[in-house]
């Protein structure tokens, strides 16, 4: 039997809306398939060993919440966090979470604060706050041969810029995305994705969700065959209806 | 010259403003909020000059301001005040000013003394310094509708800058929720706390859903003593020691529970007193508080105050029974996670046979923002799983809301999509049978669809009413 373990990072600071949500959905849809799951929260003072698990998430929080996870983040679990990018490990990072696993979050006032420095992106605070829906195109994810489109909801004030080796996540087709400027959203680093994306981004986005969840297995059985299909009825319906209603 | 054209001003603003209203009633709309839009651009500092004519009562908070008006509503009666109100979420700068003008006379001359003002966190900031209330309740800070206000500390800094533009107001804060106690802190104001006594209430501790784990003062991790629910309870930094502060209108025990009521004891300065409450739900006995608190200090006594608490029904859409089909449809507003989980818990208290309907909307009252359905403990309905004939869900975002009923452990075969509202309701009374309970639990703008729906086929009240 299969067995995955996922680690939530700060799940009591960095839980900005609905971000358990993609918890809930790599543990449903692993225990639906018989994968077995356990998931591990931890926080401020906790020790954070990358190698006890399979997937890796952090999520966004408030600034004031951001301001208080800052050193245990920079002092504490750096290295860890820095080593599991580094090694492939999949790493799911959304929102202030995207923003911290990069270099660094430069403030509107010039200030610049370093962040994790795992991946090659930077942020630049924004004058006015990206809100809404967004739909963006997956080039690497196929669904019926097309690209797999995945629908959510951004909402950030930082604009963040990829450097090299990092490859946007996806396309925008309605949002903003990243900066809002070049048309992308997200980062992909070796096993680590970042999105604005946040809450319900894989229970809405089931082809996502797999894709982690197969990589997860991929790298702790190398002899993984590939994931049972799952009747995914209400998943499409939502991420269909919403797809209809915002780019057709 | 100058004096008289400020008055014209002040004149023409609530001449333009009952016009307004009254045309708006002949088109039968309710008129809430253009009136006062039309009246601050006439008179932009409307809010300066209405300030000496009312003695002002404002009810601030993220969760239950229209709930402890009511109450607090109550109390102005018991206490033979005439009072005017705003009603129907018309709690913005406009809504407060069309309020404001409707009690005064064309000569500027008010109709009542009293003003009992729902305000806005946000509009607060500005409006309160200006308006200069008596009294000031801050129910709660719990997150809501985070895309337009931006971050939960931002709604509550904005709600300090009013109160430190008011000086002189009596506070009325909840000493359980650590943010809104801090309102108190070295504040030059008079401040009433009222709260729930230490193991009144002792519940598991949701951490992970806490919106303020962390001192406000210096970011230290709170240890707590006891807990009601979410963020709430008697909280205390180990390392600054600010701490829940000391209650005057405490709930010191609670006597019974069902799922229409509780009956509670409240311990107040000097007295000690039992009250049943005719509204379900932990977090109503904060709202009762509230309105003790402030029926407390209009000198009210143990009697005047029962009979408030106990003759109190739920205002629009909090909490309302409709008779349809020989059935009782009760429609609970749901509008974050912490009503949510609030309004579940109540469910789990129902004990026959059920069907139970969720309408989501996106739309901007609402929140254009879904994603904090999956903060909400649908995990919980399992317990009464057995109980419900079926989960209904309607409104512009159902999809999601099955996604994540699903999610939560529900099977998909006994979740149904339903569009529009029209089918929602005839597809609950339909899997259910008479004399059965039907509950439906919409977001603001589908509580707006679904009563103006069922005001075809029953009775109901036009919101402004
Ligand atoms: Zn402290």
């Amino acid at each position: 039997m299969y067995e995955l373990n996922i680690c939530h990072l700060y799940p009591d600071l960095l839980n900005l809306y609905g971000d358990r949500g993609n918890i809930i959905a790599l543990s449903r849809r692993c225990e639906w398939r018989d994968i077995e799951v356990k998931v591990e929260n931890i926080s401020i003072g906790d020790t954070f060993k990358y190698e006890n698990y399979d997937i890796v998430f952090i999520g966004g929080g408030q600034d004031y919440e951001q301001t208080i996870i800052q050193d245990d983040l920079m002092n504490g679990k750096r290295q860890e966090i820095v080593e599991a990018v580094e090694s492939g490990k999949v790493f799911l990072g959304i929102c202030g979470g995207f923003q911290l696993l990069g270099k660094y979050y430069k403030t509107n006032d010039g200030k610049e604060i370093e962040c994790l420095g795992a991946i090659n992106i930077w942020t630049h605070g924004g004058d006015t706050r990206l809100i809404g829906d967004i739909v963006f195109e997956i080039d690497f994810l196929k669904n019926n041969g097309e690209n797999y489109r995945v629908v959510g909801f951004e909402n950030h004030a930082g604009k963040t810029y990829l450097g090299e080796g990092v490859k946007p996540l996806g396309k925008v087709i309605k949002g903003s995305g990243n900066n809002g400027e070049d048309g992308f959203e997200g980062a992909v680093y070796k096993n680590t994705f970042c999105t604005y994306s946040h809450g319900s981004l894989l229970p809405k986005n089931p082809v996502l969700a797999d894709h982690l969840i197969m990589l997860a297995l991929l790298n702790k059985y190398p002899d993984f065959q590939g994931l049972s299909p799952l009747n995914d009825d209400l998943e499409n319906l939502a991420h269909e209806s919403l797809i209809k209603r915002f780019i057709e | 010259m100058r004096k008289f054209f400020e008055k014209f001003r002040l004149g023409l603003a609530i001449i333009v403003t009952k016009l307004t209203v009254f045309g708006l009633r002949l088109l039968g709309r309710g008129g809430t909020s253009l009136p006062g839009k039309i009246a601050l651009k006439i008179c932009p500092d409307i809010f300066f000059k209405l300030s000496d004519k009312f003695r002002i009562i404002m009810v601030t908070g993220t969760n239950g301001k229209t709930t402890t008006s009511r109450i607090i509503a109550g109390m102005l009666d018991k206490a033979g005040l005439k009072y005017i109100t705003n009603k129907s979420g018309a709690n913005l700068a406009s809504g407060i000013a069309t309020t404001l003008i409707s009690a005064l006379s064309l000569t500027g001359r008010p109709l009542v003394r009293t003003a009992l003002l729902e305000t806005d966190e946000a509009a607060f900031r500005t409006i309160a310094p200006k308006l200069k209330p008596e009294i000031v309740i801050v129910t709660n800070f719990f997150r809501d509708q985070l895309d337009r206000f931006g971050e939960l500390y931002a709604t509550l800094n904005s709600v300090r800058e009013g109160i430190q533009g008011s000086p002189e107001s009596k506070l009325i804060l909840n000493a359980d929720d650590s943010l809104c106690a801090s309102l108190g802190q070295n504040a030059p104001n008079p401040v009433i706390y009222f709260g729930l006594g230490d193991e009144v209430y002792p519940e598991e501790f949701l951490i992970a859903n806490a919106d303020a784990a962390y001192c406000i003062n210096c970011k230290s991790r709170y240890e707590y003593l006891s807990s009601s629910f979410g963020h709430l309870g008697h909280f205390k930094c180990p390392n600054c020691g600010y701490e829940r502060p000391v209650a005057q209108v405490e709930c010191t025990q609670v006597l019974d529970y069902d799922n229409i009521s509780s009956t509670i004891e409240i311990k107040l300065p000097g007295e000690k007193f039992a009250a049943k409450l005719a509204l379900p739900g932990l977090y109503n006995i904060y709202n009762a508080l509230a309105g003790t608190a402030v029926g407390h200090m209009l000198d009210l006594k143990e009697p005047d105050l029962v009979y408030v608490l106990e003759g109190f029904e739920c205002g629009f859409g909090r909490m309302e029974t409709l008779p349809v089909n020989g059935r009782d449809l009760k429609l609970i507003l749901v509008k974050n996670p912490t009503g949510f989980n609030q309004v579940l818990k109540y469910l789990l208290t129902q004990k026959e046979n059920c069907v139970v309907g969720f309408a989501i909307n996106d739309k901007l009252a609402d929140g254009t923002d879904i994603s904090w359905l999956w903060d909400v403990d649908f995990e919980i309905l399992s317990f009464m799983q057995n109980k419900v004939r079926g989960f209904f869900v309607s409104g512009t975002r159902a999809e999601d809301m099955a996604v994540r009923l699903k999610y939560s452990g529900i099977p998909s075969d006994s979740i149904f999509i339903k569009h529009p509202d029209t089918e929602l309701i005839d597809s609950m009374i339909e899997a259910s049978k008479e004399n059965e309970t039907m509950y439906l639990l919409p977001t603001y703008t589908a509580m707006l669809d679904i009563r103006k729906n069922l005001k075809k086929r029953f009775n109901l009240k036009e919101f402004w009413e």
